[in-house]
């Protein structure tokens, strides 16, 4: 609007300028035939000629009919100087203010006047109201339809609007129509038959389907779409998520699903050897919730994340515990990617890597439990990570530290908790009271402890003492903290497994993952020599974690080239029945009466 | 045989939210309809021409492909057009009504 109006303010100026040209030269002119005349009047006398007379008369005539002789200002102070009667005459034209007519203008105003017809009058009202200016009209649209040539164009678009109705309607006599025997004739046919008894089958199916393909809950449409298609599969692959920058050709070190945003996945990672001017350690939040690839949180710092976590009560902060020793704690509000706050290297802390950080307790007592390979477990307060609250040295039998690898907690218990080593034991353990440190050992597996998980489902039968141990020697155990020898060993794999966990929800289910890219669904309920379900990632690359989200449907993987991989678990093998609980008791009774028979077997051999 | 033509042709007719079943020959020509005839004409003209260029579409794309189906949704209806070499079966149902 305002360019426009700009516009035709341009214009308007111009158009002025132009005018006002015109009207000097006119101007000259008269004033130059006017002075012939006056010449020629006092010479001649005071009797004019008939000529004269006739001429003067004939330009009155013309004068009223509306031809004037001057408008503008510096015309009028002009004219003052020629005799009294031209005065006259000129302030006679000022009072009407009739377009002009001279004889040559004329024949432009008939030959515009053709162009008018698409200049809205509406136009031409305003603009003479915005000019203030008593001049001719018409002679304003004349000239405006000269100067604005291109005004039309952009005045009329109702024109063009019209004209495509009028094209369809010629494609219409020239339908032709078939008459009543051709139509018969046709009809009869074989072909014409076979046509329709083809097509409408389609349509049939097409209309009878009726899936509105324009449902839209809310934006989400399409992954619920997804997630219907995948209910009846066991295990099926998700997504992918990988940063070219940040976490290819790193190792997946440990992962972490957050409690307040069951839709985030904290990963951490190792460093990147191809790479030594990045940062060594990574963690990395991706989100699940929606399709875009790259890490919802960016996070490093200088030394290998071994371990990460959302700190369970502080919905912003991620803690890590990495190869140096250090815990370092990142926040989501801060601008930075480096922590916001480490512990520092010294004695009364780590100076090992930190193979496990859990945050234990309650919204109002917690504390951050972190254990290094040299069997140094601290207890920290996540405001002041300067110096430990509590600190201890886990050494079996008083002399042996331990080398944890792996640690877990038993439901609802934040003192006593079990540790995988790297000398092939699990170790229980306790942070307080007369048995403060480890307790006892399970020997069993042959090589290193690489995960540990206490079972967590509650029901009606209580199974908190059981645990789950995987090992380099090929192996998981599933053990009862009440004994120290295993209750089962699951032996289905053929190379290392790096990674065991209980299912959230399902009391029998429980996840492995292995050195060949394997992830294995174990449930009890079902078999105990053969996974119940099992999924192979592209390449067989090692998996080095698992983890299942909070709501027991999703297993996030991650392997050593740096990807986290999320897979579905179907809804049948996720979702337990009301009778897994007993089921359960009846095959761990089972487990054992069987392990009981061979030993006989095995000693009466 | 004629029956056997009107019997499919009804019940594709009165399937739930089916406005009208118009059957076309190769030309755009009208064989059988069950709307009235101005409309037919209509949809048969158009119909028969957006066939002929999404079928050609279609082939460009890729020689050894053809059209199969066509369904054109729109805000008040659905046009399913399936084309053959012969014939085009036309049919023009209101999808709201079918949900």
């Amino acid at each position: 609007m305002a360019d426009r109006k700009a516009e035709l303010e341009r214009k308007k100026l111009r158009l002025q300028q132009i005018r006002e040209e015109k009207k000097r030269k006119e101007e000259e002119k008269k004033k130059k035939e006017q002075e012939i005349a006056a010449k020629a009047a006092p010479a001649g006398g005071s009797s004019e000629s008939e000529l004269e007379k006739k001429r003067k008369d004939a330009e009155d005539l013309l004068r009223d009919l509306g031809v004037p002789d001057t408008v503008t200002p510096s015309a009028t102070t002009a004219v003052k100087t020629t005799p009294g009667d031209v005065k006259s005459q000129d302030s006679k034209g000022e009072a009407l203010p009739v377009p002009s007519a001279s004889p040559h203008r004329r024949a432009k105003l008939c030959m515009s006047s053709v162009n008018i017809s698409g200049f809205p009058p509406k136009e031409s009202i305003s603009y003479s109201k915005e000019t203030q200016t008593p001049t001719e009209t018409q002679e304003q649209q004349a000239e405006d339809e000269d100067v604005l040539a291109e005004s039309p164009e952009e005045d009329t678009p109702a024109v063009p609007e019209q004209e495509p109705e009028v094209k369809e309607e010629p494609s219409e006599p020239v339908i032709k129509e078939y008459t009543e025997d051709e139509k018969e004739r046709i009809i009869h046919s074989e072909e014409f038959v076979r046509f329709l008894d083809r097509t409408t089958k389609v349509i049939e199916r097409a209309i009878a389907e009726d899936v509105d393909i324009f449902i839209d809950y809310g934006g989400n449409a399409e992954d619920d779409g997804e997630g219907e298609r995948d209910a009846g599969a066991k295990l099926s692959q998700n997504r992918q998520f990988l940063d070219d920058r940040w976490s290819r050709y790193r190792t997946v070190t440990c992962l972490d699903w957050s409690k307040q945003h069951p839709e985030l996945l904290v990963a951490s990672y190792s460093n990147n050897e191809e790479s030594p001017h990045e940062p060594d350690g990574v963690a990395l939040v991706w989100n699940t919730k929606f399709k875009k690839t790259s890490p919802e949180y960016i996070f490093h710092c200088q030394s290998s994340v071994m371990s990460a976590g959302f700190a369970d009560f502080h919905p912003n902060l991620v803690v890590g515990g990495t190869y140096s020793g250090q815990i370092v704690l990142w926040d989501n509000r801060s601008t930075k990617r480096t922590p916001v706050q480490r512990t520092p290297l010294s004695a009364a802390a780590h100076t090992h890597p930190v193979y496990c950080v859990k945050v234990v307790g309650t919204q109002n007592a917690h504390n951050l439990i972190s254990i290094s390979t040299d069997g140094t477990m601290c207890s920290w307060s996540l405001d002041m990570l300067s110096q430990p609250q509590d600190s201890m040295q886990l050494k079996h039998k008083q002399s042996k530290p331990v080398a944890v690898t792996c640690m877990t907690f038993p439901h609802n218990d934040v003192n006593n908790f079990v540790v995988g080593s790297e000398d092939g034991s699990v170790y229980t353990a306790s942070r307080h009271g007369s048995k403060a440190g480890i307790n006892e050992a399970f020997e069993a597996h042959q090589g290193p402890v690489t995960g540990i998980d206490c079972h967590q489902v509650q029901g009606r039968l209580d199974f908190s003492h059981l645990f789950l141990s995987s090992s380099f020697d090929w192996t998981i155990k599933l053990w009862s903290l009440k004994h120290s020898t295993p209750i089962h060993s699951f032996e289905d794999n053929s190379d290392y497994v790096y990674d065991v966990q209980w299912s959230p929800v399902h009391p029998a289910l429980f996840a492995t993952v292995d050195g060949m890219g394997r992830l294995d669904l174990w449930n009890l309920n079902e078999d105990t020599e053969v996974p119940t379900t099992s999924a192979t990632l592209d390449g067989q690359t090692a998996i080095n974690r698992l983890r299942w989200n909070h709501s027991g449907h999703q297993i996030a993987v991650g392997d050593d080239e740096g990807k986290v991989w999320i897979y579905d678990v179907g809804e049948s093998l996720a979702q337990p029945r009301g009778d897994e609980w007993n089921r359960l008791a009846h095959t761990l009774t089972d487990i054992k009466f069987n392990s009981t028979k061979d030993t006989e077997e095995g000693v009466t051999r | 045989m004629s029956n056997e033509v009107e019997e499919i042709l009804k019940r594709v007719q009165q399937m739930k939210g089916v406005i009208g079943t118009i059957v076309v020959s190769q030309e755009g020509i009208p064989i059988k309809t069950t709307l009235d005839n101005s409309t037919t004409v209509q949809y048969a003209g158009l119909i028969h021409q957006l066939t002929a260029k999404a079928r050609s579409t279609v082939r460009d794309l890729d020689p050894q492909n053809d059209l199969t189906f066509l369904r054109i949704r729109s805000k008040k209806h659905e046009i399913m057009v399936a084309p053959e070499k012969e014939y085009l079966l036309i049919v023009v149902q209101n999808p709201s009504d079918g949900n």
